[in-house]
């Protein structure tokens, strides 16, 4: 007994005189739970929705002010379909409300209306709670405003664009492709890097003739080229196994991959500069990578019903602008135009990355 | 040989408010053993570190096989060597890796490193673990190993940091013959080490104290100076001088 709890002090004592392990103890979980907590939401709320208003009359603008009474939906009135696709293409808008003609005229008639609805099916549960949000909206919009009749059946027809099996692996493949990517990039440059510190062999290196972004390429392109045929091989898999549908183009995917890993990698590397064991690079990879790229890529939860700020957190997550831009080139099809800004943000947040690791590194050793 | 091949002049390195290295000025001959001893924290790693070129000097100057550390560091590194108290080879790879890497960085051609590998082992006579690796041999193959493989590109100057820590008397006694016979090949050896009968074996030490050069000499000389029979009674007579 009394060497246990000689020993259960000395424990006890690493851990206090330890403070950023002791950080590391407490936020990892506090984070978890928060992250966990707060993004398990399936109900849907502020929802784009792009409204192609034909009829212009008294029900139709009845419901539309329905529709935008509520947080449920943000309403976009469009003037033309193939504007209201546009919005949908780009990702603007989840879902398009289509209103006919003579859609006044059918609802007092009490003859069959004409709806279309239009939703954006590469998240199928967003896609699905959407759907099921319109018609609730619609079935009370029928008994406060039509009245007297009674509710007709509502049968909304429904068109899915792109994932018309509301497959969630379509869903899933591209958010995957962004945590194994980030895994391989991030964790393991940053592991190895750190391997070198600890063994003393990153001082010889650095002794040596080698310019120091001699050292930092050689560490990192062998990762790059693994990276890449890793992402081979899960596209490979995707398409073959799964039927995960290639609609844009093949080129244009692999070159934003490599865009990705190279901010991966640079990440990695940034984790290194500071680590100074592997073990916290592994930690350090791990909490701040890992498991927010899993959580706030929107690969399984939707961004949209995230509180504000942590929404704001989201927009510094490589993963986030990556997992979008894979979803317009492998599921829509997207012109360059709708994810030429998310390029953008993914080139300029490497370009960061790799700045203020070479400014660690540097001013480490010089 | 009575050349100097490295020449401090009033060499300083401030880290904030803190002197790491405070105006020292001292040369290395070439062809020498040189100790350079101290506490740690008096500031040693920090003044090899600029004579490597890996830190700049906040004042003062230093030459190093006659280039400037603090604006020809890529020369400096050409021209010598580094030995780090870990051994600094990787574990992971076979002996014949870890010599075809570091001798690659030194920018020896294949067949040199052939040649000079091969040699190495057989003087070594490490040749049949040729395939091995590296993290399975004893400490002080893996100790002889690492000079030789810092000193394969032949340079003029070896920098060796704590070379012999955590190795035993006797493979620490046969690793200074191995100094020696580099030593009459002509390579300048710079060393630090804690070990004070290896300060004995020195051709002249440095005591560094609190970023100064405290006692510069012969093993001899300072002993005299000192009045003294031991490196360590120096060592302790210059501690006392700091004290009062």
């Amino acid at each position: 007994m009394k060497n246990l709890s000689i020993f259960v002090r000395k424990e006890f004592l690493h851990i206090v005189r330890d403070p950023k392990s002791l950080m590391i103890m407490v936020l990892l979980p506090l984070v978890e739970i928060m992250l966990i907590g707060f993004v398990l939401r399936f109900e849907i709320a502020n929802t784009n929705l792009a409204v192609v208003d034909m009829a212009k009359q008294q029900q139709s603008t009845k419901l539309i002010h329905r529709l935008e009474g509520g947080d449920r939906f943000k309403v976009r009135l469009t003037q033309s379909m193939p504007e209201a696709e546009e919005l949908l293409t780009e990702g603007k808008v989840k879902a398009i409300l289509y209103i006919s003609e003579d859609f006044d005229r059918k609802a007092v008639e009490n003859s069959e209306s004409s709806l279309q609805l239009l939703l954006d099916a590469t998240d199928p549960n967003i896609a699905t709670t959407i759907e099921a949000y319109v018609k609730a909206t619609l079935a009370d919009f029928w008994v406060d405003s039509i009245g007297g009749s009674p509710v007709p059946m509502l049968i909304t027809e429904q068109m899915f664009y792109y994932n018309p099996l509301l497959k969630s692996v379509y869903a899933t493949v591209p958010g995957l492709i962004s945590v194994v990517l980030m895994l391989i990039c991030a964790l393991m440059t940053s592991i190895s890097l750190t391997r070198e510190k600890e063994s003393g062999t990153l001082k010889v290196l650095l002794i040596s003739p080698l310019k120091p972004l001699q050292i930092i390429i050689g560490k990192l392109a062998p990762y790059l080229l693994v990276s890449l045929l890793i992402t081979g091989i899960i596209l490979a898999l995707s398409f073959g196994v799964f039927g995960v549908p290639m609609a844009g183009s093949l080129i244009m995917l692999i070159m934003v991959s490599f865009v990705y890993c190279l901010c991966a990698l640079a990440l990695g590397f940034l984790i290194s500069t500071k680590a100074k064991t592997q073990q916290v690079a592994m930690m350090m990879s791990l909490a701040g990578l890992m498991l927010p790229t899993t959580l706030l890529s929107g690969m399984i939860y939707p961004i949209k019903n995230m509180p504000l700020w942590l929404q704001g957190i989201t927009y510094i997550m490589p993963a986030r602008w990556f997992v979008s831009i894979l979803k317009h080139i492998m599921l829509k099809a997207s012109p360059f135009s709708a994810y030429a800004g998310e390029l953008v943000v993914l080139l300029i947040m490497t370009g960061i990355f790799t700045l203020l690791s070479l400014k660690n590194f540097t001013t480490r050793f010089r | 040989m009575s050349d100097v091949i490295i020449q401090a002049s009033n060499l300083s390195r401030r880290f904030g408010n803190f002197v790491a290295v405070d105006n020292i000025t001292f040369e290395v001959r070439s062809g020498e053993i040189f100790g350079f001893l101290g506490a740690n924290g008096a500031g040693k790693t920090t003044a090899m570190r600029i004579l490597c070129g890996l830190l700049a000097p906040s004042s003062g100057s230093a030459t190093v096989c006659g280039y400037d550390v603090a604006t020809q560091s890529e020369q400096v590194k050409l021209n010598i060597g580094y030995m780090s108290q870990r051994f600094s080879l990787f574990d992971d790879l076979s002996v014949w890796d870890n010599i075809s890497f570091y001798a690659g960085i030194y920018k020896m051609s294949r067949a040199q490193i052939k040649d000079a590998g091969n040699t190495m082992l057989d003087k070594l006579e490490l040749s049949k673990y040729k395939n091995r690796l590296v993290g399975s041999l004893p400490l002080g193959w893996k100790q002889k190993l690492a000079f030789a493989i810092a000193i394969i590109h032949k340079p003029q100057l070896v920098f060796l940091d704590e070379p012999t820590g955590g190795v035993d008397p006797i493979t620490r006694r046969a690793f200074w013959d191995m100094l020696y016979a580099a030593a009459i090949e002509g390579i300048t050896i710079f060393v630090t080490t804690h070990y004070l009968d290896e300060a004995e074996y020195c051709d002249r030490i440095s005591i560094m104290v609190n970023g100064k050069i405290g006692a510069l000499g012969t093993p001899l000389e300072l002993k005299e100076q000192f009045k003294v029979l031991s490196i360590y009674d120096v060592i302790l007579a210059l501690a006392r001088g700091e004290e009062a």
